[in-house]
């Protein structure tokens, strides 16, 4: 469960990047978070993440209380997350395989289950074929597929995707989205940030929509499948 | 954490050097040369403290003996010198070997020394050689304090000179070494920091499925550790060459050493171990460290 209550962020800088922000999102829920550059979605994505504090206000994450978080906890906070970055970020020097496993290695979790567990994993987002192969032999679809797998072969409780559709071709981001949806369906809560609104009324679900660091939007709305 | 865990850490920084073996061999070849440097420098200064060490310990103090003194008194003398912390060697010269040597080496006086038959002036003595030149005016005060001194004579000035000359090396010396060192590190740290910022998106990658700092560190630093081993017995292996062709050339030179004395300078054989652990363990605790220490500016996420 994500919960943030009347939190405002704001940098030395000046900016009130979020100004009073309460929102709560419950446990197997889907949302998108919508909001034009600048909004304040990038700054709510590092406050889940604790890669900021808040200046006023409480964060709570998959039970851990963020604003007494200390720093050496934050590893172990990480690894109830997925995280799916908008530009993949894997690590080119390991194969699909390895980036994926790398999850499970910094648990320590036994060879044994990381042999069973990241094949499943990529068996999920159909990359079965390009197991061994290197993230610059991938499409941009396969990438951000295993980016997904690597999010969720810990077996998180909540996804956090960043844009996850902004760097892959428009037809492969409903993809995306739909095994996104389908992560959901097994019980992930999933946050996922964007700006296509195209997909958002497609898919329909819960919106968010930040503007100006205010949440002015947070409804369930119908997507066009539930339409037809 | 497993056993399995801390083999996978270190395969990791192992296989690393290898993946990033431009950054890997830039670090190697400037962690190599910076040790060098040190490393000549400071062979240079232990070379230069052991010629003056050489020469130095070609001075003598002259001890003469008061005249009403009994062998047994002369003897104990000898042997309280002897005991003194710093003396190297002490030589009783007789009053009468001391006036046959002065006859020897003043031929043009024979007649007068002649004239004087047996009533030899000169009194007994010791010549007391010096292991280490910085305590001869500690020593003389010493001399001085025990009994049946006649009279102390020592070169003051060739002791103040070599003093000075010995004060001056080690100044420039240090002086030197620590600018050496200053511009190794510089050159290390860059090169380690750009090999880091490299890598800085793995690391930051890392971050975020929650490794710890340690899990993160310790490949780097196993990395660095290993690139620094190599620098380091790449780095003997140069020194040696270079210092045994400098020796054969010097000690062939006859001119040369008798200027600086025989075995003032240091065969390379002699200090070759030290040399080889000094420069591995610098390599490995540099390049270790050093890539640990880089981390830290990506690890905050």
């Amino acid at each position: 469960m994500v919960e943030l209550k009347n939190v405002s962020v704001k940098y030395s800088s000046g900016v009130d990047a979020l100004n009073n922000v309460s929102l709560k999102i419950n446990d197997g829920d889907f949302a998108f978070v919508v909001g034009s550059s600048g909004a304040g979605k990038s700054t709510m994505i590092k406050l889940l993440l604790k890669e900021i504090d808040a200046t006023s206000g409480s964060v709570s994450v998959n039970g851990y209380n963020l604003n007494k978080l200390k720093k050496r906890q934050i590893p172990e906070f990480r690894r109830t997350l997925g995280f799916v970055f908008q530009d993949f970020r894997l690590i080119p020097s390991m194969t699909v395989y390895e980036n994926i496993a790398f999850v499970l290695r910094v648990i320590d979790a036994p060879r044994k289950f990381i042999k069973k567990r990241v094949p499943y994993v990529i068996g999920l987002v159909e990359l079965q074929s390009k197991m061994n192969s290197y993230p610059d032999e991938l499409s941009g679809g396969e990438k951000q597929r295993v980016a997904i797998a690597r999010a969720l072969v810990n077996d998180p409780k909540l996804i956090i995707a960043d844009e996850p559709t902004g760097n892959i071709d428009p037809e492969l981001s409903y993809e995306i989205v739909e095994l996104l949806k389908g992560i959901n369906d097994c019980g992930t809560t999933v946050l996922m940030v964007t700006h296509e609104h195209d997909l958002v009324r497609h898919f329909g679900g819960r919106i968010i929509n930040i503007t100006d660091g205010r949440i002015v939007f947070d409804e369930v709305i119908g997507g066009i499948n539930d339409e037809a | 954490m497993k056993l399995s865990g801390i083999k996978y850490l270190i395969d990791q920084g192992t296989e690393n050097i290898w993946k990033n073996k431009m950054m890997a061999f830039a670090t190697f070849c400037v962690l190599l040369i910076s040790l060098m440097l040190v490393g000549m420098a400071v062979l240079f200064y232990i070379n230069i403290d052991s010629i003056i060490g050489g020469i130095s310990d070609k001075n003598e103090i002259a001890v003469f003996i008061d005249d009403s003194a009994t062998q047994e008194q002369i003897e104990e003398l000898g042997n309280q010198l002897s005991r003194i912390d710093g003396v190297s060697e002490v030589v009783f010269e007789s009053k009468d070997e001391a006036f046959q040597s002065m006859m020897k080496s003043m031929p043009e006086y024979e007649r007068i020394f002649n004239s004087l038959g047996n009533d030899n002036p000169l009194v007994n003595g010791y010549k007391v050689r010096v292991h280490d030149i910085d305590r001869v005016t500690e020593i003389i005060d010493i001399i001085e304090k025990m009994d049946n001194i006649y009279y102390i004579k020592a070169s003051q000035e060739f002791v103040n000179i070599l003093m000075e000359l010995r004060r001056v090396v080690t100044l420039i010396a240090t002086a030197i070494i620590i600018g050496l060192v200053i511009v190794s590190m510089i050159m290390i740290s860059n090169t380690t920091k750009a090999s880091v910022f490299s890598r800085r998106e793995e690391i930051q990658i890392m971050k975020y499925v929650g490794a710890t700092n340690g899990f993160i560190r310790i490949p780097f630093f196993i990395e660095g550790m290993i690139t620094g081993f190599f620098s380091g017995a790449g780095a003997f292996l140069l020194t040696l060459l270079t210092y045994r062709s400098t020796f054969s050339i010097l000690t062939e030179n006859v001119g040369v050493m008798n200027v600086i004395g025989l075995g003032s300078i240091i065969p390379f054989g002699k200090i070759q171990f030290y040399v080889l652990g000094a420069y591995i363990l610098a390599g490995a605790f540099i390049g270790g460290l050093g890539s640990v220490l880089c981390t830290r500016k990506h690890i905050n996420v």
